[in-house]
């Protein structure tokens, strides 16, 4: 869409019912047409009528009490008052067929005059990195020789160096030979980190940061730089957001009888145990039955494959607590009667995603299994459906 | 009898918790003078004669807006009340002890609570004169003002 002082004619039209002011036209009834020419033009109706409004946008104007003719400049022009309509109508760039003096005390009584808003620009990674050069600061970075890589990924990727020796700093695109230290994240994380609404630390522990190389080489990076300012933002008011993920490392520790679920894991098996009294199953297993309050030593093989009970679908994206990242949503946890244990003993596990859309209860299911199992969670990838 | 530990397993696992702090329109205003131009600033009741800090946009004694006046407030004050911290945690400040006062600032009427080092919680008097000493490192926290010391 052509855009004329910093907007478009669309723009004008689809702004028009916030504009609007219902009270100002209780007793107007009146259909005005607009024509904009030239690139970026169109036709529309505009149907005031007893305090409401209805635009739309027309292939040919019919009916109209009153008609407005310009150029889509010209148009934006009068409407942002960067052309007075007097002008406009006297050297013809503006021609108005029907009431012109109605027309001219109406319209601003019943809108609210339209403005630009500006627009957002949105800063990319490329931005900053160009300006690095300037902001090192070589009084930090004595004796200091290293090559920082950034494999930036997502819709604005590319792949950067910044080469730090001899007091100097060069950057360019592309990865430098031998590097100390590689960063990966998506292109938007590099920015946020850079003008501070994503914080570094957190941004690595939530998973969003990859390191690989020298650690500490990465954390010292930042003394070597002034704070990047974007040069835009300073006309907005600034405000402080912290953001803060906090990481608590968790131990679990099996005991022998849950750990020999975690023994046949490691061996493609589920392994469940069997209370000798109620003949009930129990997984994961555990030293005494639930329900009769006695010893269990009996170990069964469960499965693999199974009977769906229920499922949730989650849309929500809560964190894993494995790994602490955050969850590609949808997923979907099932709860499965693996074959060979009771009724109702059911365990929940995550479903293939691709068989989210066609899961119900009742549908048979089997394990997919990592290619070396260690004894974890982790050892089935989930189950699928099995047809 | 020795226990068979050949089944015993022990799982990692991590939570991360994401949390999201807004300082608010006049927090994030008051951090900022603080942290930009090392000035500890106010808001001034002009009815009420009274300036608050940390800032806040109503007054508290007569419920007008007042979160346009702001005020440039000293950086000596007085300690008026204060507690020693003798338990040490993780997402504390400081090391235990350490000391928390209540400062007068300068031009304010409500106190500000501080950390406030270079006297031994032994020492620490209500009254005392002090001084604010800033941060060298931006943390866009409260810590843009690192703490209070004697003058």
């Amino acid at each position: 869409m052509t855009e004329y002082y910093g907007a478009t004619v669309v723009d004008i039209f689809d702004t028009m019912p916030k504009r609007f002011k219902p009270e100002e036209a209780k007793d107007v009834d009146i259909l005005i047409g607009y024509e904009a020419t030239g690139e970026g033009g169109g036709m529309w109706t505009a149907h005031i009528k007893h305090g409401t409004l209805t635009v739309s946008k027309v292939n040919e104007l019919k009916g109209c009490k009153t008609t407005i003719h310009a150029h889509a400049e010209t148009f934006l022009g009068v409407t942002l008052g960067k052309i007075t309509a007097i002008d406009a109508l006297t050297s013809q760039k503006l021609r108005v067929v029907g009431d012109i003096r109605f027309l001219m005390t109406l319209l601003p009584k019943v809108f609210v005059p339209f403005t630009v808003i500006p627009k957002k620009k949105v800063l990319k990674a490329r931005d900053i990195l160009v300006t690095m050069e300037s902001l090192f600061r070589p009084e930090r970075a004595e004796g200091v020789t290293m090559n920082v890589g950034y494999d930036l990924t997502g819709p604005d990727c590319c792949q950067w160096s910044l080469q730090i020796k001899d007091g100097k700093c060069k950057v360019r695109e592309g990865f430098a030979e031998e590097l100390t230290v590689k960063l990966t994240m998506n292109a938007s994380v590099y920015t946020g980190m850079m003008t501070g609404t994503i914080d570094g630390a957190s941004a690595f522990t939530s998973g969003q940061v990859k390191i690989e190389g020298d650690m500490m080489a990465a954390v010292a990076t930042a003394r070597y730089f002034h704070k990047y300012t974007d040069p835009d933002a300073k006309e907005a008011e600034e405000l402080i957001c912290l953001r803060v993920t906090n990481s608590i490392e968790q131990r679990f520790a099996s005991g022998p009888v849950m750990g020999k679920w975690f023994a046949g894991l490691r061996e493609k098996k589920f392994l469940g145990n069997k209370c000798p009294e109620c003949s009930r199953t129990q997984i994961p297993p555990r030293e005494i039955c639930a329900i009769c309050r006695i010893r269990v030593n009996e170990f069964v093989e469960l499965g693999p494959k199974g009977t769906v009970t229920n499922y949730d679908i989650v849309y929500f994206a809560s964190p894993d607590p494995l790994t602490g990242a955050v969850r590609d949503t949808p997923y979907a946890p099932i709860y499965i009667v693996l074959d060979g244990s009771s009724e109702r003993e059911a365990f929940a596990f995550e479903l293939k995603k691709e068989d989210i859309s066609r899961i119900n209860v009742g549908a048979r299911v089997r394990p997919v299994w990592t290619e070396n199992p260690v004894g974890s969670f982790k050892d089935v990838l989930y189950f699928e459906l099995d047809q | 009898m020795t226990e068979d530990k050949r089944n015993c397993f022990v799982l990692e696992g991590k939570m991360a918790l994401p949390n999201q702090y807004f300082a608010g329109r006049l927090g994030s205003r008051f951090i900022i003078a603080l942290r930009d131009k090392k000035k500890i600033t106010g808001i001034r009741c002009k009815k009420c004669n009274k300036t608050f800090i940390p800032p806040r946009e109503y007054c508290e004694q007569c419920w007008t807006n007042i979160s346009e006046n702001w005020v440039d407030l000293g950086r000596e004050g007085e300690l008026i009340n204060y507690t020693v911290i003798r338990y040490g945690d993780r997402h504390l400040p400081r090391k235990a002890p350490y000391i928390l006062g209540q400062i007068l600032l300068k031009g304010a009427d409500t106190p500000l609570t501080h950390i406030v080092e270079g006297v031994d919680p032994k020492d620490v008097r209500v009254g005392m004169k002090l001084k604010a000493v800033f941060a060298e490192k931006p943390t866009n926290t409260i810590l843009d003002l690192d703490h209070f010391e004697p003058v």
